[in-house]
């Protein structure tokens, strides 16, 4: 899942404290998981500016929305015409969803409420771990199911490297060293000897290579009618 | 506060979450109320101290609610869902206190109905099932007339029951509520003598006939003939319109019912100092509620179990005894009530005063030659399905067709005639529009391992009349709750059917309802369900739902935040003492428990469970100086995880005050420990004054 934390009140201020019809928009999936930027959170933040805007002596006017997704139209469809007459959107969705939106709002700029921060999992009740970095290109069949790239500081290919201090990381003792973890992972798995061969350097093409990523299912694109017709009419060649 | 709608419109008031709980499993209590009163609303409302509110709950299904506070069962109490943590909810005497807050209200509140049907109905009879149709029928707006054959109405609450067990003035109260509607009545007026039905069927597009069950049975024994042997009802209308019944010293009251434990209790009460009862059953067996005999053998009463009566033994007129004989069994095997008895087994049971009390039947002798007709075994033929007699528009409610029963069951039946009445008067189809009898779905016991987590809390114990005060007079021996301890009371209830419900549309199944539940409620799959059984109603779970997805039944999560600016009150510029907004705890205290200083506005919440981060902002920024949350002390909380959960929502406000550049200490979770009024008083008061040491915010200064 996507996680995200809250930008600090101050950060937010910045961007909002010139506009008077603030809509705090919140999205009900990913981020409302991590509780960064769901409908409540956007209700939180809508009052935590309102505050700012009191101190700071501004009239202004900030109210809250919350849809189910903000990366697919068809969620935030219904209330688009509700969003529009604010004249700044601040989005609590990941970065995905202040970019989709951003292409929808015509003028109404859309700003950022959270950082945008990782993939990652419901470690226990209210605690996230980064566990996948979407690198475009998974190995972790090498490495007993644990990612290195996500999850080494360095993002070793062949570790761990001299830092690795009784099972945590030289850059912090509350950091997992992943390498330890998969040598002990693929002990347990019985695979430990294929660690022995040398990975060769990484093909970063399907990283951030190339531009945008994207994937497309063909089976699931919308088709123009007049496809079908063809069909129906024997698939006669026009 | 009273309902808003008080004397501006007729549109009834409904509780919060009345609509939602029609389409989901009833209360435990409510489902056993035969008029399915929502307990678990009222109660709710007197526990935050609306007792008006309460009133209105009360009595929208239950015209009789003052006498029911007095003499009903209470089948609620016995479905009470803390019978199986240590006993039932107090309802009855809760239900008692809330109507006693109302009088100034209900007599306020009485207002005629216009008559906009242009017809008439006509009830014969004005006990509760009577009165239930006629209050209906009025609001339905017809013209409606009551006879009644006594000189006053009520039926056998008025003619009947006993005084100490129910005061006139309750009774009254329910019936001016009833009749100021426009009703007209005409006590003192018999079918069949002084008006024939057929005249009153000609009158009226329908009539009532709800009549009860107003004659005594006798026992076919010899001897029975004659002075010194009395039959119930006789005797209770004797005491009941003061005309004082003849009693010897040695009273014998023959039965094991309800009567005659009013028969029994009220005898001792007319200064018989020797008062026994005979009956057939075992104690066990016996048909008389379980309190009525305890509260009967308190008062010095015997009671003589399996005996027969054989025969009144008389020296000339005068009653020596009832002979009895042994009996054997009650019931046969099939369970059907066949006294079996060992005829050569008998004894003496001396009285110069026997009392028959062994059940009661419908003087129907008005319906002879009319057109209701009445089978070969006296049985009224009906109609269940119409509530219509075979003569078309004439119609029967109540014991005359049911049976004995109790008096909210009889109010359930008023309703149901009323309602084929008023589709009859309206030329509509009855068949099939009528409530069906059978039992509501209900919410079912709680699981074993939720009750392992509920605290402990005994009920609040009424106070009686001790026994030998109480046999001196037939005042009521109940002393009724004061508002400390009816608002104790209340708040024991576990809020069955009041708790979460999720809007699937909202939920994105994160399952943080389900991690943070300390009931086990919450099960996610594709959404979260909140399990009814499970949910204890503490709303612990709301407040942390990122969607906003969860609801609670019975209260609004957004009441204080949208209400925050009425609820702290403007802000003075000038003001010399910080403006401090407090959540309090009523959970020990009561709502009104309480004394804070003046600058400190209490917001009383159940419990601090249903405090939002939100809501503690929305209080900031309404322009408080502090906010204080006051639970009610350590270790007295009436659910479970609360002060970690409510800690950790101050805490993160704390740092969010701090990222604005106001003072966390601003925000403050309290403990009123002590659970005393002057506890809450003297920890509002210290935090008040650190706030003013910090300085009171300017809108547009941090």
């Amino acid at each position: 899942m996507i996680m995200g934390s809250q930008k600090p009140i101050d950060e937010i201020w910045a961007m909002v404290k010139d506009f008077n019809r603030v809509l705090v928009f919140g999205c009900n999936t990913c981020v409302a998981v991590c509780h960064a930027g769901g409908e409540k959170e956007a209700e939180t933040i809508a009052s935590l500016v309102r505050m700012r805007a009191q101190q700071e002596g501004r009239t202004m006017e900030v109210k809250h929305l919350g849809v189910m997704r903000h990366c697919e139209p068809e969620y935030f469809e219904p209330v688009m015409d509700e969003v529009k007459k604010y004249d700044l959107i601040l989005s609590t969705a990941c970065g995905v969803g202040v970019n989709f939106l951003s292409d929808r709002t015509g003028t109404i700029p859309v700003f950022p409420g959270i950082n945008t921060s990782f993939f990652g999992s419901v470690e226990a009740p209210g605690f996230f771990k980064e566990l996948c970095a979407g690198c475009g290109n998974c190995i972790v069949h090498l490495t007993g199911g644990l990612c290195p790239i996500a999850r080494c500081s360095k993002t070793l290919m062949n570790g761990p490297c001299g830092g690795t201090n009784k099972g945590k990381c030289e850059v912090s003792n509350e950091i997992d060293c992943i390498w330890y973890l998969i040598v002990e992972r693929m002990k347990k798995l019985g695979t430990l000897e294929k660690l022995s061969e040398i990975q060769p350097p990484r093909n970063w093409a399907t990283s951030r290579d190339g531009g945008p990523r994207r994937i497309s299912l063909e089976h699931l694109r919308e088709y123009e009618e007049k496809e079908e017709k063809a069909q129906a009419t024997g698939g006669k060649k026009q | 506060m009273t309902p808003q709608n008080k004397g501006t419109t007729t549109e009834p008031y409904r509780p919060y979450g009345a609509d939602i709980k029609e389409t989901r499993p009833y209360s435990p209590c409510r489902a056993a109320c035969p008029a399915h009163t929502d307990v678990q609303a009222y109660v709710g409302l007197i526990a935050q101290g609306k007792y008006t509110e309460a009133f209105e709950v009360i009595t929208a299904p239950n015209p009789i609610a003052s006498v029911c506070s007095m003499i009903c069962h209470h089948p609620c109490e016995q479905a009470c869902r803390r019978c199986g943590i240590d006993e039932p909810l107090s309802v009855r005497h809760l239900k008692r206190f809330a109507i006693e807050k109302s009088q100034e209200y209900r007599r306020a509140k009485r207002r005629l109905v216009q008559k906009t049907r242009g017809k008439s109905v006509g009830i014969i009879g004005s006990g509760p099932s009577g009165l239930t149709a006629a209050r209906d029928l009025a609001d339905f707006g017809y013209s409606v007339t009551i006879y009644e054959r006594h000189p006053v109405l009520g039926g056998m609450l008025a003619s009947a029951i006993p005084p100490y067990r129910l005061p006139r003035n309750m009774l009254k109260e329910d019936i001016d509520d009833v009749i100021s509607r426009g009703i007209e009545v005409k006590t003192g007026c018999e079918i069949g003598r002084d008006v024939k039905l057929e005249d009153l069927a000609k009158k009226h597009d329908a009539v009532l006939i709800a009549i009860g069950l107003s004659q005594s049975r006798s026992i076919p024994i010899p001897g029975v003939e004659g002075p010194g042997v009395l039959l119930a009802i006789p005797f209770l209308e004797d005491v009941a319109f003061d005309r004082k019944p003849s009693l010897g010293k040695k009273v014998l009251v023959i039965g094991g019912g309800n009567v005659a434990m009013d028969v029994a209790r009220t005898a001792r009460r007319l200064g018989v100092k020797d008062v026994s009862m005979v009956c057939l059953e075992s104690a066990e067996e016996m048909p008389a509620w379980k309190w009525e005999v305890d509260e009967a053998v308190e008062e010095g009463i015997a009671i003589n179990h399996r005996w027969g009566p054989k025969a009144v033994r008389r020296e000339g007129e005068k009653v020596l005894g009832l002979e009895v004989k042994k009996v054997k069994s009650v019931f046969d095997a099939s369970g059907r009530f066949n006294p079996a008895y060992d005829e050569s087994n008998t004894t003496l049971l001396e009285a110069d005063t026997i009392i028959i009390t062994i059940g009661q039947m419908s003087n129907i002798s008005f319906m002879k030659d009319s057109a209701v007709k009445v089978d070969e075994r006296g049985r009224v033929q009906w109609n269940p399905e119409t509530q219509m007699s075979s003569a078309p528009g004439i119609f029967l409610s109540g014991e005359v067709v049911t049976g004995p029963g109790s008096a909210i069951a009889a109010v359930a039946n008023g309703h149901r005639a009323a309602l084929a009445m008023h589709l009859h008067c309206q030329g509509e189809t009855i068949e099939g529009r009528l409530p069906a009898a059978q039992e509501k779905e209900k919410i079912e016991q709680m699981p074993a391992e939720v009750v392992e987590k509920v605290a402990r809390e005994s009920r609040v114990k009424i106070k009686h009349l001790a026994p030998e005060v109480r046999c001196d007079t037939m005042v009521h021996f109940e002393i009724g709750y004061d508002e400390t301890e009816a608002l104790k009371e209340a708040g024991r209830c576990r809020g069955c059917g009041g708790g979460a419900v999720v809007n699937p549309n909202k939920c994105m199944a994160c399952l943080t309802c389900q991690r943070i539940c300390p009931y086990g409620a919450p099960v996610v799959t594709s959404v979260s369900e909140i399990r009814p059984e499970y949910c204890q109603a503490c709303g612990l779970c709301a407040p942390e739902c990122p969607g906003q997805a969860i609801s609670m039944v019975s209260y609004d999560v957004r009441e204080f935040r949208d209400r925050m600016p009425s609820l702290i009150g403007a802000v003075d510029p000038g003001r010399k003492e910080p403006h401090i907004a407090a959540f309090i705890c009523t959970h020990h205290v009561g709502v009104f428990g309480f004394k804070v200083p003046s600058n400190v506005h209490a917001i009383p919440v159940h419990c601090t469970s249903r405090i939002d981060v939100l809501d503690i902002l929305k209080a900031v920024e309404c322009g408080a100086d502090g906010v204080a949350i006051v639970r009610c002390g350590e270790g007295t909380c009436k659910y479970r995880g609360i002060m970690h959960r409510v800690s950790a929502r101050a805490k993160r406000v704390q740092e969010l005050m701090s990222a604005l550049g106001m003072g966390p200490e601003r925000i403050e979770v309290l403990s009123a420990t002590g659970g005393d009024s002057a506890s809450y008083e003297a920890v509002c008061a210290a935090f008040s004054a650190r706030v003013k040491e910090m300085g009171l915010r300017k809108a547009s200064i941090r």
